[in-house]
């Protein structure tokens, strides 16, 4: 059984958490009220001076040691800010990655240098990390990838290429997935996770326009890149395992079901003192929906929050992969709802929120459930654990 | 682990032990004839899991709403025909917070529906009760009917002896006791009826009916999930188990999805409600479950194929009781409507203080 033994009555945020959410609504309130910031929904946009700011509060690395830069607090408190960002689709591309996967994965497997390098400046808003996993021929078989890395004095060569990288184009380093030994029957094995600058010589950058003409994924060509070996990410050879380690922080968190979050919201403001049954069960069915996969979600937190305690921890991976397969078609069905309820045109060009929101989150609809694992990708992994026959 | 929690899987364990030994695929089919299975209950009388969450003081075997929750899932893992819910979770409730002694044996609860008032009159002695509960679940094999009435502008509650009312019987989809209680003039001494106790609401029981059928729900949807794991690695078709199938695979991944969330919420619910802050917390746990239920239903049959509809399997008790209590005690589309009119009137600026609120 999935979630078999956590305890759902007893999961209270601390007084910590709850003070801190306060904070955090005031400070986005005034992002908001100020015009500095301006929400767009379906993928999170790089603002590289709202990432300072957010720094300058203490809400990136917060869980992460104070000698790199953290400040020590727990998981359900990062959680807190995490959800309220999302509340109103802050713009949060330039840390998001950084902070959630990459400075984790410092933590747990970089040397002391790296780790003073990268988390002080990723904590202050200043570094903005990318995924260098998919590949042309490589998406959901990501162990699959090619491109590969020749030892040579001092470091290695990379040759290769990636493909869909939010934010290569804005982005200083990216984690390479590739392949430092070759496939020799265990394909699981030889695969290395090495730290490029995406500012080095050999890399070169290709935007993919979005179908609405954003421009955040991209095709980044490594040729001859040299990296020095002091930018190999933990032990040469152990890529496959430290992947799949940072795939369950990536599954797990409400970015997983709360893109559309601000659609709802306007949604409600749109039925104004609305009366009708019919609007009255679609909110209700929304907010039962949102609170079931915020409640799983707040579970995996508060076993990350254990583990901090130093705890023992479940490995709650496949629960992650339920959270994101859930919660993508949740994101969904806010859009499908707010499509039935109010019957307006979409417009991208709209001064309205509402009706813009609806735009962006119609562009947005196909690819929740493709980043980030697909469905059937997630689904397999679920019921794999399950019964056990792959 | 500390006291609590080693308290609570202590009773757990009971609880799996008993209802693995008592209530088998025969028990719960007989049931369909009977109502129900006097010696489960017997048993479930014996080791006090009937008044847990009922304090000691007025007649239980004390414990929290956690507990009492945590044994109704398994109640409805195993389908148990036995009016465990009514006994310890709501009438022991009503009772013990109106600062009123529990009485022995099987009870029964009303009025079901907010909308359906008992009221009395009042006489020298007592009370002269006049009105009907209709589908009142186990009615009919109860020792007494523990009802929520008004008289005098205020809610009182009685326990009534079955014998004074004409009981017509009825039952639920899953062959469980639905019956229509009438009470002709019914008297009631002053000493069996004590005024309802701070938030002994008819609202309130409703509330806590609904949370009951959730927890209930949960139970059975473990057992449908897991009777088609069981199946899908059993079941051999074109030379394999239908497990390695990805048709099947995904199917049964869904299906996990469900029971996942619908537990998330209905035991969120059990917890906000144990802290007294229930908030839209058990709306949400009814309206999840019941979409559980129809999602899960319809994949646990869809893997078992024919034989999942036999009356000699034991899946269907699970999923009939499914569809049963989807409706009982409020369906997902009167909780979602009570739920939605709650954030629609509370604005859309207080959308995401609500939706966090509820758990603080």
């Amino acid at each position: 059984m999935l979630f078999g033994d956590v305890d759902f009555s007893t999961l209270v945020l601390p007084d910590a958490a709850v003070r801190l959410r306060a904070e955090v609504r005031a400070f986005l309130a005034d992002e908001l009220g100020s015009g500095r910031i301006v929400p767009h929904l379906g993928h999170a946009q790089f603002d590289a001076e709202f990432a300072r700011r957010v720094g300058e509060r203490g809400w990136i690395g917060m869980t992460w040691p104070k000698r790199y830069g953290g400040h020590e607090r727990s998981y359900l408190e990062r959680f807190v800010v995490t959800e309220e960002m999302l509340a109103v689709s802050a713009p949060c591309a330039t840390f998001w990655v950084a902070d959630r996967q990459s400075g984790p994965a410092f933590l747990r497997y970089g040397t002391e240098q790296q780790k003073q390098t990268f988390l002080p400046r990723i904590a202050r808003g200043e570094w903005c990390f990318a995924l260098g996993m998919s590949e042309p021929n490589s998406g959901s078989d990501l162990a699959s990838v090619r491109t590969r890395a020749e030892k040579v004095p001092g470091g290695w060569r990379v040759n290769g290429q990636k493909i869909w990288t939010s934010w290569a184009h804005e982005a200083n380093t990216f984690f390479c997935l590739c392949r430092t030994s070759p496939d020799e029957g265990d394909r699981h094995k030889g695969l290395s996770q090495l730290i490029v600058d995406l500012k080095s010589p050999g890399v070169t950058i290709r935007g993919i326009r979005f179908m609405n003409g954003a421009h955040h994924f991209n095709e980044v060509f490594l040729d001859n890149v040299f990296v020095p070996d002091d930018m190999v990410l933990g032990e040469v050879g152990a890529g496959w395992k430290q992947v799949t380690g940072e795939l369950a922080l990536e599954r797990s968190g409400p970015e997983r079901f709360m893109t559309t979050f601000p659609l709802f919201t306007e949604l409600v403001r749109r039925l104004g003192r609305s009366t009708d049954p019919r609007a009255r069960q679609t909110i209700g069915q929304l907010a039962a929906r949102f609170d079931a996969l915020r409640r799983m979600a707040l579970a995996i937190a508060f076993e990350f929050a254990r583990g901090q305690e130093g705890g023992a921890v479940k490995d709650l991976g496949t629960e992650a992969s339920l959270v994101k397969d859930l919660g993508t078609f949740f994101e969904r069905e806010i859009t499908d709802a707010a499509r039935l309820l109010i019957d307006i045109e979409p417009r991208p060009d709209a001064d309205d929120a509402f009706e813009r929101y609806l735009a962006e989150c119609i562009y947005a609809a196909p690819i929740g459930t493709i980043r980030g694992g697909t469905t059937q990708v997630l689904r397999t992994i679920i019921s794999r654990k399950l019964t056990g026959v792959a | 682990m500390n006291e609590t929690e080693d308290i609570r899987s202590m009773l757990v364990d009971a609880a799996n032990r008993i209802f693995a030994d008592h209530c088998d695929q025969a028990c719960v089919e007989q049931a369909k004839q009977s109502g129900w299975s006097p010696s489960l209950w017997r048993v479930l009388e014996d080791a006090q899991i009937t008044r847990v969450s009922v304090p000691e003081e007025r007649g239980g075997a004390g414990g929290s709403l956690g507990d009492i929750a945590a044994l109704l899932r398994i109640a409805g893992r195993y389908c148990a025909p036995v009016p465990l819910a009514e006994t310890a979770m709501l009438a022991g409730w009503m009772l013990a917070a109106s600062c009123a002694e529990v009485p022995e044996g099987p009870l029964a609860v009303g009025p079901m529906h907010r909308d359906e008032p008992l009221a009395a009159d009042r006489t020298a002695g007592g009370f002269t009760l006049s009105g009907r509960v209709t589908r009142m679940p186990w009615a009919r094999m109860a020792r007494r009917l523990v009802v929520l009435f008004e008289a005098d502008g205020a809610d009182w509650i009685a326990c009534v002896d079955p014998a004074r009312c004409t009981i017509r019987a009825g039952a639920n989809v899953a062959w469980e006791p639905r019956d229509d209680v009438r009470f002709d003039a019914v008297s009631i001494p002053a000493a069996d009826a004590v005024r309802a106790g701070p938030g002994v609401t008819r609202a309130a029981l409703h509330a806590r009916g609904a949370l009951a059928r959730a927890v209930l729900m949960i139970g059975a949807l473990d057992r449908a999930l897991d009777l088609s794991i069981d199946y899908a690695r059993t079941r051999v078709q074109f030379g394999r188990p239908i497990v390695k199938f990805q048709a099947i695979q995904q199917e049964i991944a869904r299906f996990a999805d469900e029971v996942a969330a619908a537990a998330a919420s209905a035991m969120a619910a059990v917890g906000a409600l144990e802290r007294g802050v229930p908030g839209i917390a058990i709306g949400c746990a009814k309206v999840r479950a019941g979409e559980a239920a129809h999602a899960g239903s319809a994949i646990a049959h869809q893997v078992h194929a024919a034989i999942g509809v036999t009356q000699e399997y034991v899946l269907h008790h699970a999923t009939l009781r499914l569809q049963a209590w989807r409706s009982e005690y409020g369906s997902e589309v009167e909780w979602a409507e009570r739920v939605g009119a709650t954030l629609i009137d509370a604005g859309a600026d207080q959308l995401w203080p609500l939706l966090t609120d509820s758990v603080a």
